[in-house]
């Protein structure tokens, strides 16, 4: 041995087992780490991606805030702006196949397209149009259209083709001729590869309008958006838009995916935790029993920094190791991250992100983390004094008590890594989903991993009795529970540290079961609470509330009502309120929505009346709005005021927040919203059955989907589900990490006792019950850890409940299943943690073991 | 009888950069005042109260007292292994008392070694290894030039050679105090400290460890101080000093005698009740 420092390897490699758990423990909390950091940021080239799609060259984009779209006033205000270059116009509605039309009325609709009426020369100067065959529109053409090879491959088209388009009822079905198809998927993302794109004259004779959706601006060079901003707020006063630049529409598509990738990285930071555990408990072992060796280095003339390094050195070297071989496994994990959530809205995501970028972050971050969990053993190890090498007997007391309160600093560190990596944009949704789970930003995960951490530094306190009560489903092994307690009480700072990574793993468990059942329950209650019907007919594109097909569904037989309810977006606060057009009769009627203010009958024949508008509690309390109140909406040159007639407890879930509810009369005139979204229907009592079959073949006929609700409800809990099954193996791997520390440590307990149970064995005590002490001392532990585990679980959970539906918190449903499962995994997985140590205790001869000093 | 002075130059192991100490006239080692009280639950205990003493250069010191006289705790004071309550300890020409703990380190490191009773060998390195300690501590390579050549000339003095490549756990209990001793010896330390070295081991193996001790006080003027209550242990000094509840109650001055007969001094020990 050349150089000191060899001996921290000798240290390791003298514990290949202590060490292989140790490296492995870092492993799964760093693959965890990189799966979240890594799909993280393919999440975000995503959105990168097709935000550039999107807007292509185009700086600003003026977007109708109306269905109606955007006007021909307003297009020629635009246009002629200072610094305008190029003014794109499009409009973008959907509609299906007319060929795909043709199935049995049992038959689901098939898949809708979406068309995109340009202009062919101002289009293709701000949006790259890559084709794989033909050409693109001209000017000239009028019956013609482009089909991305998505829709081609999907449908059978080529070149020369003709398309049949659905249109409004006037114009009915029109034919197109493909004269050239886009590679790929388009540059549509929300279109999902199946677009058709036709001039803008044609889109708009087939919509039967004359407003579009949309005008992309390109700019002059050397002109500054900020300028352009200014001259279109100023001039444009005709109707209510949107105005977005890039950036906008970035943080817009960025909203669906920021909470997921949080939620993710809190569940990453548990686990790491978890491995930081491991870290501390493996180096506080360490000096234990290297008391002896670490005081004759001393009195041989080791500096207290030469004893630190030496600790450091192991540290780093288990930390490295773990790291490197967590980012190999967190690649793959990573990948099925990705593939098991497929794609948040119209973001479809690829491969995870194995650049340089997030391997060398997850690398300084997992040897960081372990670097912070070493410092407090080694700072102890370095304390040993030269005359602790020459005590008689254990060793281990001079090596003082694992001070818990040093895993704050490992906490701080975690805490200041996430900081650095929290995903933009987290924390702004309201309403059920994956931003349920986090909260406000990053201050709600911060006090779900300081719970978590108050929750482990209060474990040494309740030992005893947690003990005690633990041991009552062992009763009939008394003597074995006596001595199992007595070693787990030998070193309550140890034993509090094996069982603090299984209660934070097992607390991650509850609380993420506790927000997925209740998440769950809140999402399915709110469309019955809402909905007045069992059953919803989609529209792909708003339907007129006056027209034939209200009147043919309504007067089949077994039809009690049908009730139309069209979404869309109105100006409030400078910002798009999502808002509900309704009848307020048939809500009435059907008894739906849950007061907080306001009486419902009159609130509702105010809605029909015009002038009046139902809000949620959640925007009440957000914008502070009392009933009564009159709400200003900047419908272009004069403005609507509507006054506030109730407030409910939930309404109409939006695209990212809850609707505001309006009359039809106010909806048609002052929003130009232009028909139903989708109708409710609801059935007379015991005629359901009969009655669907009819219903939904009128219903297709008129191309609208039938969705029961019970059956949205279970799509609903099916996509919260699948994400929710996400997270919960990801902090099941934390209680694996903590079993893997259990394995540690119950090794060296035995290690500890070796003459203990040496004078147990010749007193009588035979293997098997030696066997059965240390798998009753891990199962002692493992049902503490589990308890405390369970109790915080359920108290965070109750969090992220709290802050993800306000005023619910009354409501809130503990999850026994999961608390049950909870339990029953943390003992488990102590009791297997237990298998290897209470073999080697049970193989001991006893001479050996009477012999040892 | 006079000290005996070195026969050769010592080999100083020092830090890089850090200057070699030279050798101290007078005492090496002295005591002046030394006392260490601690407190053992709700008692407070007056381990060493007062001692003074000085050991000079080459000579060969044992302290003996019955169990709980505070021999081991003057020991460790002597040897700036523990902090005196009061007094000072100056060992070649340093006083220990007044230094920090990694000037005390240092000072350990390069003029002391210690022999315990316990061997206190480090488990994961091999014989050669745990000799090379003091040189590996000081960030000198023990393979190569005067350090290779001291270690190789103590496990010759000791008869180890050939056992280079064992581990603690393959060598008897008398071969592992030899292993210890070769690691006090190395670098020719000022003062040698050795506390019980045969207490672990059997009347012939004591005698082989005992022997070599003062073979290298005599040949090569080591200068040893040893606590024991063995007074087949303390006949091997040159003088003796009897402690008793921490203080020095007697000196007894035997002479450098090859025989090492203990019987003079069990008879003075006996005079004196002990």
């Amino acid at each position: 041995m050349r150089r000191l420092s060899s001996l921290a390897w000798r240290s390791l490699r003298a514990r290949p087992l202590r060490s292989f758990l140790t490296v492995a423990g870092v492993a799964v909390g760093v693959a965890v780490l990189f799966a979240s950091l890594s799909a993280g940021a393919a999440m975000d080239a995503a959105v990168e991606r097709a935000a550039a799609d999107e807007m292509g060259r185009a700086a600003l984009r003026v977007e109708a805030l109306e269905e109606r779209g955007l006007g021909p006033e307003t297009r020629d205000i635009v246009a002629a702006t200072p610094g305008v270059a190029v003014a794109a116009p499009a409009l973008e509605r959907r509609t299906y196949l007319a060929a795909g039309l043709e199935v049995a009325p049992s038959d689901a609709l098939p898949a809708p397209v979406t068309v995109l009426g340009i202009d062919p020369i101002a289009e293709p100067r701000l949006h790259d149009m890559p084709l794989s065959s033909g050409r693109l529109l001209l000017v000239a053409d009028t019956r013609s259209a482009l089909v991305t090879s998505a829709l081609a491959d999907a449908e059978g088209l080529r070149l020369g083709d003709t398309l049949t388009l659905n249109g409004a009822a006037a114009p009915g079905p029109q034919d197109f001729t493909i004269v050239g198809i886009l590679s790929g998927e388009g540059y549509l993302p929300r279109a999902g590869g199946r677009l058709v794109i036709v001039p803008l004259a044609e889109a708009q004779a087939l919509f039967d309008t004359g407003g579009v959706t949309r005008l992309d601006l390109g700019l002059r060079a050397g002109v500054a958006t900020s300028d352009v901003i200014a001259e279109l707020e100023a001039s444009i006063d005709t109707e209510p838009y949107l105005l977005a630049v890039a950036a906008d529409t970035t943080a817009s598509l960025r909203r669906g995916t920021a909470d997921l990738q949080a939620t993710l990285l809190l569940v990453a930071a548990v686990v790491l935790f978890a491995g930081a555990f491991l870290i501390f408990n493996t180096l506080s072992m360490t000096v234990a029993e290297r008391t002896r060796e670490v005081g004759l280095l001393r009195a041989a003339g080791t500096t207290r920094p030469q004893v630190m390094m030496l600790m450091l050195l192991q540290a780093l070297a288990l930390g490295a190791a773990g790291s490197l071989a967590g980012i190999a496994v967190g690649a793959g994990a990573a990948a099925l991250t990705l593939g098991w959530v497929g794609s948040t809205g119209s973001v479809a995501f690829g491969g995870p992100d194995l650049s340089p970028a997030p391997i060398l972050l997850t690398l300084a971050i997992g040897i960081l983390v372990t670097l912070a969990a070493s410092l407090e053993p080694a700072w102890r190890a370095s304390r040993i004094t030269p005359i602790d090498a020459l005590r008689p007997g254990p060793a281990t007391s001079a090596a003082g008590v694992a001070r818990l309160r040093w895993l704050v600093l490992v906490f701080g560190v975690v805490a200041m890594a996430a900081f650095a990596v929290w995903p933009r944009g987290a924390g702004g949704s309201t309403g059920p989903g994956t931003g349920a789970a986090v909260g406000s930003g990053l201050w709600g995960p911060l006090v779900v991993y300081g719970l978590l951490l108050a929750a482990v530094l209060i474990v040494p306190r309740l030992l005893g009795p947690l003990l005690r009560v633990a041991a009552m489903p062992f009763g009939m092994f008394r003597s074995q529970v006596r001595l199992a307690r007595s070693s787990l009480a030998r070193d309550t700072s140890r034993t509090a540290l094996t069982a603090g990574a299984l209660v934070i793993g097992l607390a991650m468990v509850v609380a993420l079961g506790t927000a997925a059942q209740n998440v769950r329950r809140i999402g399915q209650g709110w469309l019955a609470e809402t909905i007045p019907g069992s059953e919803l007919l989609i529209s792909i594109r708003p339907v007129a509330i006056d027209g034939e097909i209200r009147d043919e569904i309504a007067a089949m037989p077994g039809v009690k009502s049908v009730s139309p309810i069209g979404l869309f977006g109105v100006p409030w606060e400078g910002v798009r309120q999502e808002a509900a057009a309704v009848v307020g009769s048939d809500f009435a009627a059907d008894g739906r929505l849950v007061f907080v203010e306001g009486n419902p009958a009159s609130a509702f024949a105010a809605l029909d009346a015009g002038g009046a508008v139902i809000v949620p509690e959640s925007l009440r309390s957000e914008a502070e709005i009392h009933l009564g109140d009159i709400l200003t909406f900047g419908t272009g040159p004069e403005p609507t005021k509507l006054r506030v007639v109730g407030i409910v407890a939930h309404s109409i879930p939006g695209d990212s927040q809850e609707a505001i509810l309006v009359g039809w009369a106010d909806a048609s005139e002052a929003f130009g919203a232009i028909g139903a979204d989708f109708f409710a229907i609801r059935y007379q009592p015991g005629l359901e059955s009969s009655a669907r079959p009819a219903v939904h073949a009128a219903a297709r006929s008129y191309a609208l989907e039938p969705a029961d609700l019970d059956r949205i409800r279970g799509t609903v809990g099916d996509a919260l589900d699948r994400l929710f099954h996400l997270l919960d193996a990801m902090a099941l791997l934390a209680v694996v990490v903590a079993g893997l520390g259990m394995v540690n440590t119950l090794s060296m307990s035995v290690l500890e006792r070796v003459r203990e149970i040496g004078v147990l064995r010749a007193t009588g005590m035979s293997s098997r019950q030696v066997w059965g002490m240390v798998v009753i001392e891990a199962g002692l532990l493992g049902l503490a850890s589990a308890l405390v585990g369970a109790l915080v679980g359920v108290g965070v959970g109750s969090l992220l409940v709290a802050w993800s539906s306000s005023g619910l918190f009354g409501a809130f449903e503990p999850p026994w299943l999961s608390i049950v499962l909870a339990v029953l995994f943390g003992v488990l997985i102590s009791i297997a943690a237990a298998i290897y140590p209470a073999g080697l205790a049970s193989r001991q001869s006893m001479v050996q073991a009477l012999q040892h000093e | 009888m006079p000290s005996v002075q070195p026969a050769a130059p010592k080999l100083q192991v020092s830090l890089a950069g850090a200057p070699a100490r030279r050798p101290h006239d007078g005492p090496i080692l002295e005591a002046r005042d030394l006392t260490k009280r601690y407190t053992l639950g709700n008692r407070r205990v007056e381990a060493v109260n007062g001692v003074s003493l000085s050991v000079h250069r080459g000579e060969f010191v044992a302290i003996m007292g019955p169990s709980g006289s505070g021999k081991s705790t003057l020991l460790l004071l002597l040897g700036g292994l523990d902090r005196p309550t009061a007094g000072e300890v100056i060992l070649d020409g340093e006083a220990v008392s007044r230094l920090n703990d990694r000037e005390t380190t240092i000072l350990r490191r390069e003029k002391t070694g210690f022999v315990f009773q316990f061997f206190n060998l480090i488990p994961l390195l091999d014989v050669y290894e745990n000799v090379a300690l003091p040189f590996t501590i000081a960030g000198v390579d023990p393979r190569r030039g005067e350090a290779a050549a001291s270690i190789q000339d103590v496990l010759g003095r000791v008869d180890l050679v050939g056992r280079e490549r064992n581990r603690p756990d393959q060598l008897s209990a008398g071969e592992q105090q030899r292993v210890a001793l070769a690691r006090a010896l190395v670098t020719r330390p000022a003062i040698l400290l050795a506390d019980e070295p045969t207490g672990n081991l059997d009347y012939a193996t004591g005698g082989e460890i005992l022997d070599e001790l003062w073979r290298s006080c005599d040949e090569l003027g080591q200068t040893i101080v040893l606590v024991s209550h063995d007074a087949r242990a303390a006949a091997y000094a040159d003088r003796v000093l009897v402690l008793g509840d921490g203080r020095i109650c007697d000196e007894i001055k035997l002479g450098r005698n090859a025989d090492h007969d203990a019987r003079p001094l069990i008879a003075r020990l006996a005079q004196l009740g002990l």
